[in-house]
């Protein structure tokens, strides 16, 4: 069904944005707070990677006087800290905020003015973070800040404070995401796409979303018991009054390892979107894919003590935690095999995406097998703490989550600008950057088994640690200059690139039916879905209802499993309180670094701007919901 | 055009106000006592929050504590803001050079630590005990006075 002229006038009409700044700080449009998501993340994403490169510098002769030893543990632990917190997940996020609706033909998330609070509230986070660095209070403890280090006895002033309120904001931004995701993947699914017809990628955000629900609580605790314990002295972490300073880490490793995992699943959403559209075949092994996912979320909460096997715990829970890690390679090495067979069994053609996705399945597998190493307690002994950990974290997280991204990037780059990227300098920072960063983390395998420890400044002459550490900076600089290139080919594509049309990859899933740039209401008609690829209907035409109102800013509501349409729900307009909920939030966590007295008097200020944000602006609905189709 | 002034401005001293910060970590040393209470080394140790903290260290780790404990009554209580001998930096430092009862603590701790001692014995009366409380818990796994069990 195509949609006629008055129609998309009246839609855009509904769905436009107030013009200019005003419409800016107001949006609601799920797009729009994606992309400023990804731009911000990318950004950080540069200079996080700068300060890499300046400390493979800094390493790259012995005894080097590029930094000083408290320069070099504010880098590590900026670098850290940002590409963990303010990278990484909020990428995942981000691009869970753009193509969700679009996936499911939706014409919104369920919750609009939410994801812009998230969007708002994650900024705060990367404002604390980057300016109090830039007025040199940089945390300088790496991205996990154990007391009694971070304590107040060792960590005079707020370097602490600061990491420990950026977590807060990024973790509330975060739950927020969370929420809005996954009550759109259950709730907002179009007609027909029951839980068992949901592509592979939304399995994946919804159970990132799920587990971002479950782990970050224990972050947001334990980094508000570290700040109690440096602004009002209570005794958590302080051992000699009867506290646990084990507990933080604890706390923090329930949370950081499922963080890892939270991060590397929405990747493994990319690649089997990837794979699909171009083996030109449903995925292999759709359902053993959606359960390996499962289960990979329902390991990494028993799996976190492997963080800590040099703590000293009993000798049975290491045992146990070794099983469960190495557990843990059952349901990752299904995922590869189904892909490997999708490949394998499909007319597979090997544009610029499908080549990250190559150079993930290599270098991922390595960063696995690295970690079924690191996962025996026995051996962790010896390489806790060494370079072989850097190696293994790099492996795992750039080959596990940073390429299926770079590849998810150059395949929704024409649905999200309507422009190609080009091939030839798409391919160039492929090379580059995969070619770079083996050459790059690869030799830290055995630097670390030479027994290089990690987080050191420098070292001596005559350790036989100079040539591979050579190698291993000249790496990273490649790795870099890949990454300029890539991120040039995207400007320049957004301006000069040829335009791709709505469906350049004769992709599988919804998104691809909308227009590119889809517009601020995305599909015109409700579609109603019969397989795993409503795009591949075998040449036919996309089926699609009507009913949803154009006149109001409206989406429908459809039940948990089986997809029903149940009601017609009111969808929020663009709206300012969630900048002005966002800005008080910030207020009162920014307050509560120098005084206790924040908390109560913050409260204050972010109650008016909620009761602003919900205060009621339409009449009670006349009608009761729908029937629930069978 | 003011605005931007005031904004420079405030700028200026929001970055004046982090030097606090810095962890200056240089062979610059002090090699001697300070000369008078506006000796231009001062402000390098009494307003670095890593010096003052250093100090709080040493303030164990020599045994200090063993009687300037918050409790402490009359001039061995260093917390309550009075000062027997002078509040200046170089009062304070000349007292815990020349202490009295013995020893002479001037004879017993290099001059940088004893700077940074000073700084922290300055700063003590800024916190609330309890703070002061939960620092010491912290360091109690550190070697005290008597009790050293450190390096000989």
């Amino acid at each position: 069904m195509t949609p006629d002229r008055s129609l998309i006038e009246q839609l855009n009409g509904t769905w436009r944005d107030p013009p200019g700044v005003w419409g800016f700080l107001t949006t609601v449009d799920h797009k729009r707070i994606a992309a400023r998501y990804i731009v911000t993340a990318i950004l950080l994403m540069f200079l996080a990677g700068m300060l890499a490169l300046d400390m493979r510098w800094q390493l790259s002769v012995p005894e080097n006087t590029r930094m000083t030893p408290q320069l070099f543990n504010e880098s590590f632990s900026l670098h850290g800290s940002t590409m963990l917190f303010l990278v990484s997940v909020p990428l995942m996020e981000a691009m869970a905020f753009w193509l969700v609706p679009l996936m499911l033909g939706a014409r919104n998330m369920a919750f609009p003015r939410l994801g812009a609070f998230s969007f708002w509230l994650y900024f705060g986070g990367v404002l604390t973070l980057w300016i109090a660095h830039a007025i040199d209070v940089t945390p300088d403890l790496g991205w996990f800040e154990y007391p009694p280090l971070s304590g107040p006895a060792y960590s005079p002033g707020h370097r602490a404070d600061i990491w420990a309120q950026m977590i807060t904001f990024t973790e509330v931004a975060a739950l927020a995401a969370s929420v809005n995701v996954a009550a759109t993947i259950l709730k907002m699914r179009p007609p027909g796409m029951t839980l068992a017809r949901m592509p592979v990628f939304l399995w994946a955000m919804l159970i990132a979303s799920i587990m971002t629900i479950f782990s970050m609580p224990a972050i947001m605790l334990v980094t508000s018991m570290l700040i109690s314990d440096r602004l009002v002295s209570t005794h958590f972490f302080s051992v000699a009054a009867g506290g646990d300073a084990v507990l933080f880490q604890h706390l923090f490793w329930f949370f950081g390892h499922p963080e890892v995992y939270l991060i590397f699943i929405p990747g493994t959403g990319f690649v089997s979107s990837i794979v699909e559209t171009f083996s030109r075949r449903q995925l292999f092994g759709h359902s053993v894919l959606v359960l390996a996912i499962l289960s990979i979320g329902a390991l990494a909460f028993g799996l976190w003590v492997h963080h800590m096997f040099a703590v000293g715990l009993p000798r049975l829970g290491n045992d146990f935690y070794t099983a469960a890690s190495m557990a843990i390679a059952v349901p990752a090495g299904l995922q590869i095999f189904c892909w490997l067979a999708s490949i394998w069994a499909g007319r597979t053609w090997f544009p610029t995406p499908m080549l990250w996705v190559l150079g993930f399945l290599a270098t991922f597998v390595i960063g696995g097998l690295s970690g079924l190493m690191t996962a025996s307690a026995a051996l962790d002994l010896q390489l806790t703490d060494t370079y072989f950990i850097v190696a293994h974290l790099h492996y795992v997280l750039v080959g596990g989550a940073m390429f299926p991204l770079f590849g998810a990037f150059c395949y929704w780059y024409p649905k999200a600008t309507g422009r190609l990227m080009s091939e030839l300098w798409g391919k160039v920072a492929f090379g580059l950057i995969v070619g770079g960063f083996n050459l790059g983390f690869f030799p830290m395998h055995i630097l670390g088994l030479m027994g290089m420890p990690r987080r050191v400044y420098t070292y001596s002459p005559g350790m036989g640690w100079e040539t591979l550490n050579q190698v291993a900076t000249a790496g990273s600089a490649i790795a870099v200059l890949g990454g300029l290139v890539f991120v040039a080919n995207a400007l320049w594509s957004y301006w000069r690139g040829e335009p791709s049309g709505a469906d350049p990859w004769g992709g599988s899933t919804l998104e691809w039916a909308s227009a590119s740039p889809p517009p601020a209401w995305n599909l015109a008609f409700t579609p109603v879905v019969a397989s795993l690829t409503p795009m591949w209907n075998g040449g036919g035409a996309l089926s699609v209802m009507d009913g949803i109102s154009v006149g109001k800013r409206e989406v429908l509501v459809t039940s948990v499993t089986g997809a029903g349409p149940l009601y017609r729900q009111k969808s929020a307009a663009p709206s300012v309180w969630p900048l002005l909920a966002a800005l008080a939030v910030s207020a009162m966590f920014l307050g509560s670094i120098f005084t206790p007295w924040a908390i109560p008097i913050g409260t204050l200020p972010i109650a008016a701007a909620l009761i602003g944000w919900f205060w009621p602006n339409r009449p009670r609905a006349k009608i009761g919901p729908l029937k629930a189709m069978p | 055009m003011r605005i931007i002034g005031v904004a420079s401005l405030l700028t200026l001293a929001a970055l004046a106000g982090c030097n606090n910060e810095a962890r200056e970590l240089g062979p610059s040393l002090p090699q001697t006592a300070p000369a008078e209470n506006t000796d231009p080394r001062i402000s390098a140790y009494q307003s670095n929050l890593y010096q003052v903290s250093q100090g709080g260290r040493y303030f164990s780790w020599y045994g200090c504590s063993a009687c300037h404990s918050d409790s402490a009554p009359g001039a061995a209580n260093l917390a309550d803001g009075r000062w027997q001998r002078g509040h200046g930096f170089a009062d304070v430092y000349r007292a815990i050079a020349a202490h009295q009862p013995e020893p002479a603590y001037g004879d017993v701790i290099p001059v940088e630590q004893l700077w940074q001692v000073t700084a922290y014995v300055r700063d003590l009366p800024k916190h609330y005990p309890e703070k002061r409380r939960r620092v010491s818990l912290d360091q109690k796994g550190e070697p005290q006075g008597s009790h050293w069990s450190g390096p000989q």
